[in-house]
C-alpha cells in the first residue's frame, strides 16, 4: 500500500483512539456500595489499599471503633482498592478486620465518590446523609475522629 | 484535510499531557520502596563523593517526591 | 545506666535518644516519640586504585527517627581513613624526578617512565551532619540540616534548607534548596604561593599562608513528576557559586623545555578563585514486569569551561520478595578545564591559571557494577554492591613535546569499589 493512502487512513484513525481515550471509561459492573441497606447506622467508609503506609495505624483504630460502637449501630465498611488480591489479603493477615471489606479493584467507587487522597475516609449519619470526610489518618486526630463518629451515634440509655 | 488530522491529534496529546498523573488510588506501584526516588541514599552518598573526589562535576541529583502520596 | 537481660536496658538507651532528639528540638517529648523505632542505614565502602594508588575505607551509618507524627531527625555519622598516592601533576620524565614534601621536609621520588605520586598522607576524615525535616501543611515539607566535616588539613561547616510541595493531586512535586558551606584549608607545611617554583628541602619554602578559606553556594530546584502508574520522572536545575581559596596545595605543574621536553621546573598550581556551576539533572525509574528500570542523565557546565555529560542506567531485576540482583553502568565524559595543561613550556608567558590536576583534564570514565540485596524483614536488608571504575584520556596530547611523545601523559585512573550495606531498626 503507498505511504500516503496509509498516512490518509492511520491519522484520523489515531485521532480517534486519542479522542476516546480521554472519554471516561466505561467500567465493567463491579463494586457496589449500597449504603440504603444501612439506613438507621452510622456508616464510616474507609477506602484503604495494603500499600497505603496511614492505613497500618487505621485498620488497629477503626477494628477498636468498630468493637466498641458497634453496638451502638456504628458499621465500618473499608473499601479496597488493591489491583491483586492477594496484596489486600496480606494487609488483612497482619492487620485484621471484623468489620465489612468491599473490594474495588478498578477503583469505581472511588471515582464515584471524588477520594482526593489515601486513605480517605466519609462519615454517614443514619438518615444516609454525608456527615463528614477526611483525607489522610493522623494519629494525632484520633479522639477527634472519634468525636465525629460518636456525635451521630443516637445517645445511649444511660445518657452517654 | 492531513494537516487539520495532523493538528488535531497534536491536540489531544498535549492536552491529556496537561493532566499528567494517577488517581490517588492508583499508586500502589509507585509507593513500592524501589521505585522510590530517594531510595538507596547511602549507595547516591557514596558515589557523590567518589566522583565528586575524582571528577570535575558534581551535583544534580536532589529531592524526593513520588511514593504513595498519602496522607 | 545498667543493662538489663530482657532488653529493658536498651530501650532506656533507646528512649533516651529519642528524649534528646526531641529536647533539641525544642518541642516537648511526647510519649508517642520514644515508641517509634531508629531506622538505622549503615554501610562500609572500600575503594581501592590500581597500581598503590589511592585506597580508602568509609564506613557510613545514619540514624532516622520519627520524633512527633511525620516529623522526622536524621543523624548520619561518616569516616573516611584514605591511603595511598595520587598524581601531584607532574608529568612523566625520561629521568627521576625528585619532589619536596608538602611539609617543606624530605623529598618523594618517581622513576623514568613513571606518573609521579605523591604518598602523602591525607589522614583520616570524620564528619557528622544532622538533619531534620517535618511537614508544613498537608502538601509541604520543610527540612534543616547542619554538617561538620573535619580532617587533619581541612574542616567544612555547612548548613542546608529545603521546601517541597505537592501539586496536582500529589502528581507533581516541586521542591527547592540552597546550602551554604564554609571549608577551611590548612594545609601540613601550609598554603603554598601560586606559580612558585618548588625549591628543595634545605631551601626556605614558598608559602603564603598557614589557613585559607572558601566559600560555597549551592541552589537546587526540581520537579518530580508522576508519569504513569508504573513511571515516575525528575528533573533538577543546580546551581553552585564557589568563591576564595579552589586551589589543591598538593598539586604542581611541569616547566619543560620546548624542544627536548625535559623538566626543567615544578610550579605549584594556580586556578581562579571563584567558580560557577550549572547542572540540570534528570531521572526517570520505571516499573517493568516486577523489575525497576532507573535512567538518569545529567549535563554539567561550569565557568572553568568543563563541560560533562553522564549516564547512569540501573536495572533492578527483583528475582523474588526478599532478594534482588542490580547491574549497573555509568558512561562519564568531561572536557578540559580552560586552564588545564598537562605541562607548560619553559620561556613562554605563564597563563593566567594553570594546572594539571587530571581531575581537570579532558576524558571519558566507566562504571560497571552490580549490588545483591536481600531482604530480611519488614525493615532489615543487607547487600553487597561491587563496581569497576576506570577513566581513559588523553595519552599522547598533539601538543606533547619531545620526549613527552614517547610517555603515556594521562595517569589513568582503575578502581574497584565494594560496598557492604545493612539496615535494620532499633
Amino acid at each position: 500500500m503507498p505511504i500516503p493512502s496509509m498516512t490518509r487512513i492511520l491519522l484520523p484513525l489515531i485521532t480517534l483512539l486519542g479522542l476516546l481515550s480521554t472519554l471516561p471509561s466505561v467500567a465493567p459492573a463491579a463494586a457496589t456500595l449500597d449504603l440504603s441497606q444501612y439506613r438507621g447506622k452510622v456508616v464510616y467508609v474507609d477506602f484503604w489499599a495494603s500499600w497505603c503506609l496511614p492505613c497500618k495505624k487505621s485498620f488497629p483504630w477503626m477494628e477498636q471503633m468498630q468493637r466498641k460502637y458497634g453496638q451502638r449501630g456504628l458499621q465500618i465498611i473499608a473499601v479496597n482498592l488493591d489491583e491483586e488480591q492477594a496484596d489486600a489479603d496480606r494487609f488483612l493477615r497482619s492487620y485484621p478486620a471484623s468489620f465489612t471489606i468491599v473490594r474495588d479493584p478498578e477503583g469505581v467507587l472511588a471515582e464515584r465518590y471524588g477520594i482526593e487522597g489515601m486513605p480517605t475516609a466519609l462519615l454517614f449519619a443514619p438518615d444516609g446523609r454525608q456527615a463528614g470526610r477526611h483525607i489522610g489518618f493522623r494519629e494525632s486526630r484520633k479522639a477527634e475522629y472519634e468525636a465525629a463518629i460518636v456525635d451521630l451515634l443516637p445517645k445511649g440509655s444511660d445518657g452517654k | 484535510m492531513r494537516r487539520w488530522t495532523a493538528l488535531g491529534l497534536m491536540l489531544i496529546v498535549v492536552s491529556s499531557c496537561s493532566s499528567l498523573g494517577v488517581k490517588p488510588w492508583q499508586r500502589g506501584v509507585l509507593a513500592r520502596p524501589d521505585m522510590a526516588l530517594a531510595a538507596e541514599s547511602l549507595d547516591a552518598a557514596y558515589d557523590d563523593h567518589i566522583y565528586f573526589s575524582k571528577e570535575a562535576s558534581s551535583g544534580g541529583r536532589g529531592f524526593a517526591g513520588g511514593g504513595c502520596g498519602c496522607n | 545506666m545498667q543493662l538489663k537481660p530482657d532488653g529493658e536496658g536498651q530501650g532506656s538507651i533507646r528512649q533516651a535518644l529519642a528524649l534528646a532528639a526531641c529536647s533539641l528540638l525544642g518541642g516537648g517529648a511526647s510519649a508517642q516519640a520514644t515508641d517509634t523505632p531508629w531506622e538505622i542505614d549503615s554501610a562500609v565502602l572500600l575503594y581501592s586504585e590500581a597500581d598503590g594508588r589511592v585506597s580508602a575505607i568509609e564506613p557510613v551509618a545514619t540514624a532516622r527517627k520519627e520524633i512527633r507524627e511525620d516529623e522526622f531527625v536524621q543523624l548520619k555519622v561518616v569516616v573516611d581513613a584514605l591511603t595511598g598516592a595520587s598524581p601531584n601533576g607532574a608529568t612523566p620524565s625520561d629521568e627521576v624526578q625528585t619532589f619536596t614534601r608538602p611539609s617543606g621536609t624530605g623529598v618523594y621520588t618517581a622513576d623514568p617512565g613513571e606518573t609521579p605520586l605523591d604518598d602523602t598522607f591525607r589522614d583520616t576524615r570524620g564528619a557528622v551532619s544532622l538533619s531534620w525535616d517535618r511537614p508544613l501543611g498537608r502538601l509541604q515539607r520543610r527540612t534543616l540540616g547542619v554538617g561538620i566535616s573535619r580532617e587533619f588539613d581541612y574542616t567544612s561547616l555547612s548548613a542546608n534548607g529545603q521546601l517541597s510541595r505537592d501539586i496536582n493531586h500529589r502528581n507533581t512535586t516541586l521542591s527547592a534548596g540552597a546550602s551554604l558551606a564554609a571549608d577551611f584549608i590548612h594545609p601540613v607545611g601550609d598554603i603554598p604561593t601560586p606559580y612558585a617554583v618548588m625549591v628543595p628541602p634545605d631551601q626556605p619554602q614558598p608559602r603564603d599562608t598557614d589557613i585559607d578559606d572558601k566559600l560555597t553556594l549551592d541552589l537546587l530546584f526540581g520537579v518530580t513528576q508522576v508519569l504513569g502508574h508504573d513511571t515516575i520522572g525528575q528533573l533538577n536545575y543546580s546551581f553552585s557559586l564557589a568563591s576564595g581559596y579552589l586551589n589543591d596545595p598538593f598539586k604542581i605543574l611541569s616547566v619543560v623545555d620546548g624542544v627536548s621536553g625535559k623538566t626543567r621546573d615544578y610550579l605549584y598550581e594556580k586556578r581562579p578563585d571563584s567558580r560557577q556551576k550549572h547542572s540540570l539533572y534528570g531521572e526517570l525509574k520505571h516499573f517493568l514486569g516486577g523489575d525497576v528500570v532507573t535512567a538518569a542523565y545529567r549535563f554539567y557546565s561550569d565557568d572553568w569551561g568543563v563541560i560533562s555529560h553522564t549516564v547512569d542506567l540501573r536495572y533492578r531485576w527483583n528475582l523474588n520478595r526478599e532478594n534482588y540482583l542490580q547491574p549497573r553502568l555509568r558512561w562519564y565524559s568531561q572536557t578540559a578545564a580552560d586552564f588545564y595543561h598537562h605541562s607548560l613550556i619553559a620561556g613562554e608567558p605563564l597563563p593566567e591559571y594553570a594546572s594539571a590536576d587530571p581531575r581537570l583534564a579532558e576524558y571519558d570514565a566507566t562504571t560497571i557494577g552490580l549490588k545483591y540485596g536481600h531482604r530480611i524483614d519488614a525493615g532489615s536488608e543487607w547487600s553487597l554492591r561491587v563496581e569497576l571504575y576506570r577513566q581513559d584520556g588523553v595519552d599522547h596530547p598533539d601538543d606533547a613535546v619531545g620526549l613527552q611523545r614517547n610517555l603515556d601523559l594521562f595517569p589513568e585512573t582503575k578502581a574497584i569499589i565494594i560496598q557492604a550495606g545493612y539496615r535494620f531498626r532499633w
